[in-house]
C-alpha cells in the first residue's frame, strides 16, 4: 500500500500550500488599503490667483505641508478658485486651500478592530494558517499512503486543510466589499462640509470610525474629506488563497481536476440559480417598500428598512382582489373547456384509427403555432360579432381554444402510453366507449391529466395580450391587465406594482412545480409516440 | 355489445367535434377574417370598405420603420432562440449530473417559465433603470461599481436588454426539455463509449448529442415560434421607442393597429407574420412527421 513516490508529490503540493500561504503574508503586510484624508483647510476670501494675499496664504500653507512632511507624512496641497460676481458687478474670488494626506493599511492593522471587517480579515489569516497547519499534521506519518487508504484521523485534518483554505478563499471577497460599503458608500452620506478641525482629531475621529464601528458625533464635519480605495493589488490575495485552495485539494483528493470540476459546477449552478432568483428578490423586498424608498437613488440597503404591509391592503382597495378573481374565472373556464374539448379528441387520436387522422393531427399543430397576437385584429374583428367583447366569457373561451393544442398534444401522449387492453375488457363486460373513457382511461391516466390541466391553466392565467385589446371595463380585467394600472405613464407605483405581481406569480410558480417533470418529457415526447 | 372493433364510420368524428368547432370558431375564422381585412379598405375609425387588392401591403412595406422593425425581429428571434438554446442546453448537462441540491435548482429553474411575462418585464424595467434601479444599487452596496451606471443609455442598448429578458425567459424551457432528452438516454450507451475510450467530447457529440436532437428540434422550433410571437417585453420595456427603433414585428403590428390607427397595414403585416409562422410551422411538422415515421 506504500507508495514511496506519494511522498515526492505529497511534499510538492506542501510546498504550494505554504507558497501561497507565503503570498498571502507578504500581501497582507503591503499598504493595500489606501485612504485620503483632507486634514487642514485655509479659506481666504477676496483673493485672485496670482496677488500679494494668495501668495503669502499659499506660503503659510506650504509652510504647513513641509512641516507635516518632516514627520514622513504624505501629503498633498490642493487648491479651489470660486468666482462669484456680486450684486454690484464686481467679481469676487475665493480661494480655498487643503492639504489632503494620504496613507495606506495593510491588512494587519484591521486584525482586532470592532468593526466587521477585522473578522473577515481575521478568517483569513486564520483559514490560511490553519490550513497549512492540517495539512502538515494530516500528512504526518501517512505522506506515503494513497487517498483511499488513508486513516480518520489524517482524512479529517486534511478535509480540514481544505475547509479553512476555501473559507479563506470566500472571505476575500467579502472583506472587500465591506471596506468598500464600510467607508465609501457610509462616508458618502456625510455632507461636504469642508474639515475644520485640526489633525489629531480627525484622525482620533477617524480611527475611532475605521476601527471602533462608531462615528461619534460631527462625524460628518471630520469626515467629510475621507475617501477609500483598495489597490489593484488586493485581488492578489484571491490568487494566494486558490493556491493554498487547490494544493489542500490535491493532499486530500490526490488529484485536482475532479474536485474542481466539481466545484465549477456547483458555483454554475449557484451563480445559475441566483441570476434566477435575482428578479424575484426585487419583487418582494420591492413590494414592501414604501413609495419613497423604491424611488430613492442613495438606497443604501439591500432590504427594506422597514417592511410595509400596507401596501397589501392598499392594492386590495385598487381592485386586485377582483382581477384575481377575473383571472381564476378565465383560467379555470379556459382549463375546463379545453379539457372537455381536449379529451374526446386526444381519445379519438390515441385509440381510433380513421381517415384524416393526420390531417386533423396536423391541424392541431398548425393551431399551436399562431400566438394570439397576428390574429389579434381578426380576434377581436370576430369577438364583436359574437358580443363576446369585454367579456370575462369570451377571454375563456379564446384562451381555451388557443391551449387546445397542447391539451391534445399532451393527453394524447398520455392515452397513447397506457395500454388499451384495460378499456376492450371493460367494453367486453358491457361499457361503453364513453364508459370505458371515463371509468377505465382517466383515472388511470391521471398524472397526465393533471400537468396538461396545469400548463392549460397557468397559461390562461399569465395570458396578457389578448386580454390587453379585448377587456376595457376594469372589473372585467384580468390579473396580468389589471397589474399595469401601477404603471401609468407618468408615475409607476413600483411597490404596487410588485406586491400585485407577487400575488399573481406565487400561486402559479408552486402550480408549476408540480408538473415540471412530467411536462418537459409531455411536450418533446409525448405527442409523437406511437 | 360495443367493441372497438364495431364502431361506426363516423363515430371518431363525433369525438373530434367539440375540439374541431373550438379551434375552428377562435382561431382559424379570425385567421379569416385577418386575411378577408388586409384586402379591404379600412378607415381610420375602423370602418371596413370594399376590395383593394395589395393596397394594404404595398402601404405596410413603404412604412418608414418597416425595415428596421423586420431587422429588429430577425436579430429578436436568432439571439433569443441561439443564446437560450446554448445555455439551456448547458444548464441541463449539468442539471443531469448527481449533486446536493439538484431538486432545488430545479425548482429554481422553474421561476422564468411559470411568470407571465408582463411580470417579468416590469420587474427588469426596474431593475435596470438608471435613477434608482435595484441592479445599481445592488451593485453600488456590494462595491462593485462605484458610481450609477446608466444601463439603459441608448436605444441598441435597451433592445439588448429586452433580448436579455426574452432570453433569460426562454432559458429554463430549452433547459427542461433537453434534461427530459437526457434522462431518457439508456446509462450503458455511456459505459459502452468509455470503453471505446471516448472522452467528454467525444461522449457529447457521439452519443449525447444525436440522442438529444428530438427534443431540441422540438424545443428549437418551439421557441422561434414563441419568441416570434412574444409580445410583452418589448411592449412593456420600450413600447417600441424611440420611433420603432426597438420594436419586433408582433408589438409594432400591434402599435399600429391599436394606437396608430393604421388598421389596413397592419391587418397586411398580420398577413406576413401568418406567413413566416406557417413557413416554421411546416417545418416543423416536417421533423414531427418524420419522427412518427422513424418509430
Amino acid at each position: 500500500m506504500k507508495n514511496p513516490e506519494l511522498r515526492a508529490q505529497n511534499r510538492r503540493a506542501l510546498v504550494f500550500l505554504l507558497l501561497g500561504l507565503a503570498l498571502a503574508a507578504v500581501l497582507a503586510s503591503l499598504p493595500l488599503f489606501h485612504f485620503s484624508a483632507v486634514v487642514y483647510t485655509k479659506k481666504s476670501p477676496n483673493t485672485f490667483v496670482g496677488d500679494a494675499t494668495y501668495q503669502s496664504v499659499k506660503a503659510e500653507v506650504e509652510a504647513l505641508a513641509e512641516s507635516y512632511r518632516e514627520q514622513g507624512l504624505e501629503v498633498s496641497l490642493d487648491e479651489e478658485v470660486i468666482e462669484r460676481v456680486n450684486s454690484k458687478g464686481e467679481t469676487t474670488s475665493l480661494v480655498s486651500f487643503s492639504l489632503n494626506e494620504s496613507f495606506g493599511k495593510n491588512l494587519w492593522s484591521f486584525l482586532g478592530k470592532g468593526i466587521p471587517s477585522s473578522l473577515a480579515a481575521l478568517g483569513i489569516v486564520l483559514g490560511l494558517s490553519l490550513s497549512a497547519v492540517f495539512a502538515m499534521l494530516g500528512l504526518r506519518g501517512s505522506a506515503e499512503l494513497p487517498v483511499r487508504y488513508l486513516d480518520r484521523r489524517s482524512r479529517m485534518l486534511r478535509n480540514a486543510a481544505c475547509v479553512s483554505a476555501l473559507l479563506a478563499l470566500l472571505l476575500v471577497p467579502v472583506l472587500l466589499m465591506m471596506n468598500n460599503y464600510a467607508f465609501t458608500r457610509q462616508l458618502s452620506l456625510y455632507g461636504a462640509d469642508l474639515l475644520q478641525d485640526g489633525r489629531e482629531q480627525v484622525y482620533a475621529r477617524m480611527d475611532r470610525f475605521l476601527f471602533a464601528g462608531t462615528l461619534g458625533e460631527n462625524a460628518s464635519k471630520t469626515l467629510s474629506g475621507l475617501q477609500y480605495s483598495a489597490s489593484g493589488m488586493s485581488w492578489l490575495l484571491l490568487a494566494a488563497a486558490l493556491i493554498t485552495l487547490l494544493a489542500a485539494v490535491q493532499l486530500r483528493y490526490g488529484w485536482i481536476k475532479g474536485p474542481v470540476l466539481r466545484a465549477l459546477m456547483y458555483a454554475f449552478v449557484v451563480v445559475v440559480c441566483l441570476v434566477t432568483l435575482y428578479p424575484y428578490y426585487v419583487m418582494l423586498i420591492t413590494g414592501f417598500r414604501s413609495n419613497a424608498e423604491t424611488l430613492d437613488m442613495y438606497f443604501l440597503h439591500m432590504f427594506p428598512t422597514k417592511w410595509i404591509w400596507s401596501n397589501l391592503t392598499d392594492i386590495v382597495h385598487r381592485g386586485v382582489p377582483r382581477y384575481l378573481l377575473n383571472s381564476l374565472l378565465v383560467a379555470g373556464g379556459a382549463t375546463g373547456v379545453a379539457m372537455l374539448c381536449g379529451i374526446p379528441a386526444a381519445y379519438a387520436m390515441a385509440r381510433m384509427s380513421f381517415r384524416g387522422k393526420k390531417a386533423f393531427l396536423g391541424f392541431v399543430i398548425m393551431s399551436q403555432m399562431f400566438s394570439p397576437v397576428v390574429l389579434l385584429i381578426g380576434i377581436s374583428q370576430l369577438m364583436n360579432t359574437l358580443h363576446l367583447n369585454d367579456t370575462v366569457f369570451g377571454l375563456m373561451m379564446i384562451n381555451a381554444a388557443f391551449n387546445q393544442a397542447f391539451a391534445i398534444w399532451l393527453l394524447r401522449g398520455t392515452f397513447v402510453a397506457i395500454s388499451p387492453e384495460m378499456e376492450q375488457a371493460a367494453m367486453i363486460d358491457g361499457c361503453g366507449t364513453l364508459g370505458a373513457l371515463t371509468r377505465v382511461l382517466i383515472p388511470m391516466a391521471t398524472p397526465g391529466i393533471v400537468t396538461a390541466l396545469i400548463f392549460v391553466f397557468i397559461n390562461a392565467w399569465n395570458e396578457y395580450t389578448i386580454s390587453t385589446v379585448l377587456i376595457s371595463t376594469n372589473a372585467n380585467r384580468p390579473i396580468t391587465v389589471g397589474i399595469t394600472q401601477f404603471s401609468s405613464f407618468n408615475m409607476i407605483e413600483w411597490q404596487y406594482l410588485f406586491a400585485a405581481s407577487l400575488l399573481a406569480t406565487i400561486p402559479v410558480v408552486i402550480l408549476f412545480m408540480s408538473i415540471e417533470k412530467h411536462l418537459a418529457a409531455g411536450l418533446t415526447s409525448g405527442g409523437v409516440k406511437g | 355489445m360495443q367493441t372497438g372493433l364495431n364502431r361506426t364510420k363516423w363515430e371518431p368524428y363525433l369525438w373530434l367535434l367539440p375540439s374541431l368547432l373550438l379551434i375552428a370558431i377562435f382561431v382559424v375564422f379570425p385567421i379569416l377574417i385577418v386575411f378577408k381585412l388586409s384586402f379591404s379598405e379600412i378607415s381610420k375609425a375602423g370602418v371596413i370598405g370594399g376590395f383593394v387588392g395589395f393596397q394594404n401591403y404595398v402601404e405596410a412595406v413603404k412604412l418608414p420603420a418597416f425595415k428596421t422593425v423586420m431587422l429588429n425581429t430577425l436579430w429578436w428571434v436568432l439571439s433569443v432562440v441561439g443564446i437560450s438554446t446554448v445555455l439551456g442546453f448547458v444548464i441541463a448537462m449539468v442539471l443531469n449530473q448527481k449533486f446536493h441540491g439538484r431538486k432545488i435548482a430545479r425548482s429554481i429553474l422553474v421561476f422564468p417559465w411559470a411568470t407571465s411575462l408582463v411580470v417579468q418585464a416590469s420587474v427588469w424595467n426596474y431593475i435596470i433603470k438608471y435613477e434608482y434601479g435595484s441592479l445599481n444599487n445592488v451593485l453600488l452596496n456590494l462595491g462593485v461599481i462605484k458610481q450609477a451606471i446608466n444601463w439603459r443609455s441608448s436605444y441598441q442598448i435597451e433592445f439588448i436588454w429586452e433580448c436579455g429578458v426574452g432570453i433569460f425567459v426562454t432559458v429554463p424551457f430549452v433547459a427542461f426539455c433537453v434534461l427530459a432528452g437526457l434522462q431518457s438516454i439508456d446509462g450503458s450507451l455511456y459505459e459502452a463509449a468509455t470503453m471505446d475510450g471516448a472522452g467528454f467530447w467525444g461522449k457529447l457529440r457521439n452519443v449525447t448529442l444525436p440522442l438529444v436532437r428530438p427534443a431540441l428540434t422540438v424545443s428549437t422550433v418551439l421557441n422561434i415560434i414563441y419568441v416570434f410571437n412574444s409580445f410583452p417585453i418589448v411592449y412593456t420595456m420600450t413600447k417600441g421607442a424611440p420611433a420603432h427603433k426597438t420594436d419586433t414585428m408582433i408589438a409594432y403590428l400591434y402599435m399600429l393597429s391599436f394606437y396608430e390607427r393604421k388598421k389596413g397595414p397592419a391587418t397586411a403585416l398580420s398577413v406576413i407574420g401568418f406567413l413566416i409562422l406557417c413557413a416554421c410551422a411546416g417545418l416543423y411538422m416536417m421533423t414531427v412527421m418524420r419522427k412518427e415515421e422513424e418509430q
